[in-house]
């Protein structure tokens, strides 16, 4: 009899504390290591680092709070009464989601967006109209001075191709081929980032090359120099157009920047 | 694949770290307000008007910021302290939209669009005074509510009024011996009544003249309710995070620009999806943000003033406060309104 009631708070044992706790404190350390490793480039827009930063901290005083409660409940591993509240997953499920995918982001590093993903969302040589427009652009007096993204925004501000024409270029950024340009054009490409990853946009310039593209696989990086010609292209999706295409005459391979997209 | 896979992954996580924390602090304050504050005092407020009524039920949202998971206990609460249920109905679909977390979480998402931001609120703001304003026409809560929390609106009523009459006595009269009698006769008029409603438990009945959130206020039920929320709501932001962030690698742009560039293809679109994810109103544009560049401003406003009002994990809920047919009349009255209001924006801009 006695051993029957001693068995009783064994049957129903209650690890979901745990679990939750385990949750919270697992996303807290996730996002603490984004901020503190700088992978929240890679994710986000740099205006809410610091918001994640302050939430990494809550989330670890706010597991750290429920452990003390917890160590300090005696009953801590007796079922207790769940409040009425909405509960669409089962017990357990919803923290074991959370603990789940804060362990695979801690194992598996996000990725630098690619050129497959340029190509599904469109790549343009001028920031759609419904964007932004440029926080801030200064105009270098040189002309290679500019980075791509200089460069689009000169382009957006005043898109008239031929002004720019015999202009030196100096610009970085990943290789996307284009399948309805011919073998010797490549577009050089950044996305730019205005809320997160989700949303981040491909611009790019066409690259005029004296060999085949087949030199440079898409997703290389590459510092490319060269100068600035007009020619008549398709690379967008309305059609053949008048561009400015950049001449390149040196290329080289560069590692992924630390910093792969613009704001 | 491999690449496929891991981009969806960066795009899963991309949407995770920039909605949690808004979730975080969604979660914070509809706890601390929970926890800490006393409706009670902000319900004599209310107009007596019923178009100004559900307007200022719709506007409650900006005191209790709680999204759409914690909004129906809210209204159950207010209906239970007396408030009209047309009232409790606007609270119901404009808390989740007017509210300032939600707010500041859509104009992060789509400050560059401001007219998005703007509009999300307008539009909830008309579609919740509107349905609240038709359901004031109905003076009998009964036909409303469902049959055991009607029952117990009833009850509560009889008993306020035989409280307001026993305060009269108590003041038109000397105080002591009345008051004694009143009482008296108060409590057995009560505990008759329970005995004839067979459905109300004795242990509801005090419960509701007292103020529910009389409990202890420590840290405690904060934490926990925390937890709980951040559980909940966390769980259905990694599936939703995780729906959105597959459909962007997967499904061909072909296919998805091919719904989403039509006026009335894409509005319906985004609202069968926004019935179907229910991700919380606090991060939900960020889930929008996904199809900004694919699918057309009007549905994107669609899925932002239909998502937060519709929401399947709620119904259960939400049963036992509604009939079944009224909860079938809300969602097709929002779905309508919706689909008008967002096609006419279309349409004229």
């Amino acid at each position: 009899m006695t051993s029957t009631i001693r068995m009783k708070p064994r049957k129903s044992l209650d690890l979901l504390p745990i679990l939750d706790i385990l949750a919270i404190l697992a996303w807290g350390i996730l996002l603490f290591k984004y901020w503190l490793t700088g992978t929240l480039r890679l994710l986000i827009h740099p205006n809410y680092f610091g918001l994640v930063l302050i939430t990494s901290i809550f989330l670890l005083i706010l597991g750290t709070i429920k452990t003390a409660q917890f160590i300090a409940d005696k009953n801590r591993f007796r079922k207790k009464e769940d409040p009425a509240h909405l509960a669409l997953f089962p017990p357990g499920v919803g923290s074991t989601l959370l603990l789940t995918t804060a362990i695979l982001g801690l194992l598996i590093a996000p990725g630098v967006l690619t050129s497959q993903t340029a190509l599904q969302r469109g790549i343009s040589e001028s920031l759609p109209e419904v964007r932004s427009q440029p926080e801030a652009f200064r105009l270098s007096v040189k002309s290679e001075e500019r980075s791509l993204i200089d460069w689009i925004r000169t382009l957006n501000a005043y898109p008239e191709p031929e002004a720019y024409v015999d202009q030196k270029v100096k610009v970085s950024g990943f290789v996307v081929h284009l399948p309805q340009l011919d073998d010797n054009y490549l577009m050089i490409t950044r996305f730019i980032l205005t809320c997160c990853a989700v949303d981040a946009y491909p611009v790019a310039l066409p690259v005029k090359l004296e060999t085949s593209r087949a030199n440079y696989p898409p997703d290389t990086w590459l510092e490319i120099e060269g100068t600035t010609i007009v020619e008549t292209l398709s690379s967008n999706e309305d059609g053949d157009k008048r561009q400015l295409v950049i001449a390149a005459k040196s290329l080289s391979k560069i590692p992924t920047p630390k910093d792969p997209y613009g704001y | 694949m491999i690449n496929q896979l891991h981009n969806a992954f960066t795009l899963f996580l991309s949407l995770l770290v920039e909605a949690i924390p808004f979730l975080l602090l969604g979660v914070f304050l509809s706890s601390a307000l929970l926890s800490f504050i006393d409706e009670s005092r902000l319900i004599n407020k209310i107009p007596k008007n019923p178009i100004l009524g559900a307007w200022i039920g719709s506007c409650i949202g900006f005191l209790f910021p709680v999204c759409e998971c914690g909004n129906v206990p809210v209204a159950r609460r207010l209906l239970m302290q007396g408030v009209p249920s047309s009232v409790a109905i606007s609270f119901l679909l404009a808390a989740p939209t007017i509210n300032p977390i939600v707010i500041w979480s859509t104009w992060v998402a789509f400050g560059d669009r401001p007219e998005i931001v703007i509009l999300r609120v307008v539009f909830s703001l008309l579609i919740a005074t509107f349905i609240g304003w038709v359901f004031s026409l109905q003076k009998n809560p009964q036909s409303l509510l469902q049959p055991a929390l009607a029952k117990r609106l009833a009850i509560l009523n009889t008993y306020k009024k035989e409280t307001q009459q026993s305060q009269l006595i108590v003041q038109r009269s000397e105080p002591t011996p009345i008051l004694s009698q009143s009482n008296t006769k108060v409590l057995g008029q009560l505990s008759n009544t329970i005995q004839v409603s067979k459905n109300i438990t004795i242990t509801s009945i005090p419960s509701i003249p007292s103020n529910p959130n009389s409990k202890p206020k420590t840290l405690r039920p904060f934490i926990e309710n925390v937890f709980t929320e951040l559980r909940e709501l966390g769980g259905m932001l990694i599936l939703g995070s995780a729906i959105a962030a597959s459909i962007q690698t997967f499904v061909p742009r072909e296919i998805v620009l091919s719904l989403g560039q039509g006026v009335v293809s894409s509005i319906v679109a985004m609202m069968l999806l926004a019935a179907i994810v229910s991700i919380c109103s606090t991060v939900d544009s960020f889930f929008a943000l996904s199809f900004a560049s694919t699918f057309t401003t009007s549905s994107l406003l669609a899925f932002l003033v239909f998502g937060p009002t519709i929401d399947i994990k709620a119904l259960g809920l939400l049963l036992s406060i509604f009939k079944p047919r009224i909860i079938f009349y809300i969602f097709a009255l929002v779905a309508q309104l919706t689909f008008i209001l967002t096609l006419g924006y279309s349409l004229f801009f």
